[in-house]
């Protein structure tokens, strides 16, 4: 068991050491998603002028809600996995891992706490510039069964997201190009995952079956609890129903490895 | 004399070879067509949902707010559909040295760079943006005369310049860094402020992204054309802009060119 540890957390060290070399990429990436902040503030700045509140909440809440978004998008969001475990199957790469032992989902998933532990911590740099500027309009709850409930939702979401961003990238084995397919779906998670809007605002019919869908729990859901914007049972349930995602996406990953696995051909070495 | 007809023969043959290279991935093409098809829909989801909330943004109706959306998507959709691909293939080039093969043609590096490829999918989706003007100016009962119509195409066509202007000094940083990944990022966290109404910006906001970057006038001037017709201030102000940010943008790719050392820059 420990042994099998090791092997991870020496994957998870090599993901370290490659995330640190594109520090200045995630840099500049942060430093211009300052500029996607500032346009949030302007646009529901300008939607909230002469009205307290829309949709039950206040200006405050909504722009708390999408800076924890911001932060969320760095620290738990898959970036460009799937199109790294494509680009392994393509090119062959993948086969050094067939004869070794060690379980490729947990080799990339060390690798993508890795990365997103450099992401997380480089987005504090402009958000910790920004600060002076927005934080008159940061309104955080301070019930602390937010934070134990925001935990075990966060690394839950890291998982939704790893392993949906995974199942996209074993589609490989069956199409040779899966990026439009990426870019496609990364619309729809946007919308249903709240990167756009908070999913309340959207008509309560609509917003009821968003909850029932993995995209919900990428992102929505852990800001939710963190920024207000649902209550303790909404929470409890919510994690109910992320753990049955999670799981059921743990399935269809391996589902898509083994039936990958048969349509693969080694050549060369 | 003949410089331009050269180049527009150029740029003809080139957009011959992508059509035909649509023709023959056309999965690509439609996959690549509803990705931007499913953005553009994000965008217009984003105001429905605000308008569902609230009568006016800035003091712009839902309808007017629709008017200035679908003409910023026309010209970001006509920037994709004409000169994306080949800006974004500029920062690879430059990296592994096939920008040689641009210095070779017989014509202007920085036109053959930029029209090298065609995005027949952008061009497709920039029709669906130009429905979304048509059927908000409908809303609003508008009925534009000739002149304010052509006026809305050469102010578009001015919006174009700029994008790419603001595209091209993204993507030529790769001559001093080497890899412009991320820098181009930039350009598409600016053009969020083009789907956003002049009025909405005050202080700070207002004098860098009005006054400093042409991220507001871009779309906010051609909308205006066909809400309240000729104002000189605004169709001055954006075709002054256009030439200011294309002289700059010709200035910086050219200075960058000097440093470029083929396969080992």
């Amino acid at each position: 068991m420990l042994r099998a540890a090791g092997k991870y957390r020496q994957a998870f060290l090599l993901g370290l050491q490659g995330s640190l070399v594109y520090r200045w990429n995630f840099a500049v990436r942060g430093f211009f998603s300052l500029f996607h902040l500032a346009a949030v503030f302007i646009l529901w700045g300008a939607a909230f002028a002469g009205r307290e509140q829309v949709g039950g909440f206040d200006l405050r809440q909504t722009l708390t809600y999408f800076t924890t978004i911001l932060f969320l998008q760095f620290l738990i969001s898959a970036f460009n996995e799937d199109y790294q475990i494509s680009e392994e199957i393509r090119q062959g790469l993948i086969n050094q891992f067939l004869l070794k032992p060690i379980n490729y989902f947990l080799y990339r998933l060390s690798i993508f706490a890795a990365a997103r532990l450099v992401s997380g911590a480089l987005i504090l740099l402009p958000l910790a510039a920004a600060y002076p500027f927005i934080h008159d309009a940061m309104a955080f709850p301070s019930e602390p069964w937010r934070l134990v409930a925001a935990l075990p939702a966060l690394v839950l979401s890291a998982l939704v997201q790893f392993t949906i961003a995974y199942c996209f990238g074993l589609l490989t084995f069956w199409f040779l190009e899966i990026q439009g397919l990426v870019v496609l779906s990364m619309a729809v998670e946007a919308v249903l995952g709240g990167q756009i809007f908070p999913l309340d605002l959207l008509p309560p019919a609509l917003h009821e079956v968003a909850r029932f869908l993995p995209f919900y729990y990428q992102m929505y859901f852990p800001a939710a609890i963190l920024t207000g914007r649902i209550g303790p049972a909404e929470a409890s349930e919510g994690l109910a129903l992320q753990a049955g995602w999670v799981v059921l996406l743990l399935l269809i990953a391996h589902a898509l490895w083994v039936r990958g696995l048969r349509r693969h051909t080694a050549v060369g070495g | 004399m003949n410089a331009l007809p050269q180049h527009l023969c150029v740029w003809a043959a080139s957009a011959r070879y992508s059509l035909t290279r649509a023709l023959m991935f056309r999965g690509d093409f439609i996959i690549w067509s509803l990705v931007e098809l499913f953005w553009m829909g994000v965008n217009l989801l984003l105001v429905e949902v605000i308008y569902r909330h609230t009568d006016s943004i800035a003091g712009w109706n839902r309808a007017e707010m629709l008017l200035l959306l679908g003409t910023s998507l026309l010209i970001q959709r006509l920037l994709m559909g004409f000169f994306w691909s080949g800006l974004y293939d500029l920062g690879r080039n430059v990296r592994n040295g096939h920008l040689d093969f641009f210095l070779a043609q017989p014509g202007s590096v920085m036109f053959m760079v930029s029209t090298r490829k065609l995005d027949p999918d952008g061009l497709v989706n920039s029709v669906v943006a130009l429905g979304l003007v048509i059927y908000a100016a409908g809303e609003l009962g508008l009925r534009p005369d000739l002149g304010q119509l052509a006026l809305y195409a050469v102010l578009v066509g001015c919006g174009l310049v700029i994008h790419y202007s603001v595209l091209m000094l993204s993507t030529a940083s790769v001559f001093w860094l080497t890899s412009a990944q991320g820098v181009e990022g930039g350009y598409f966290s600016l053009i969020e402020f083009s789907r956003m109404p002049r009025e909405a910006f005050r202080g700070a906001a207002e004098v860098i992204f009005v006054w400093m970057l042409p991220v507001v006038v871009v779309s906010n001037a051609p909308a205006r054309v066909l809400l309240h017709g000729f104002e000189p201030v605004w169709a001055l102000g954006l075709a002054g802009f256009a030439a200011l940010w294309l002289g700059l943008a010709v200035l910086v790719f050219h200075r960058g060119l000097r440093r470029y050392a083929s396969a080992s820059s």
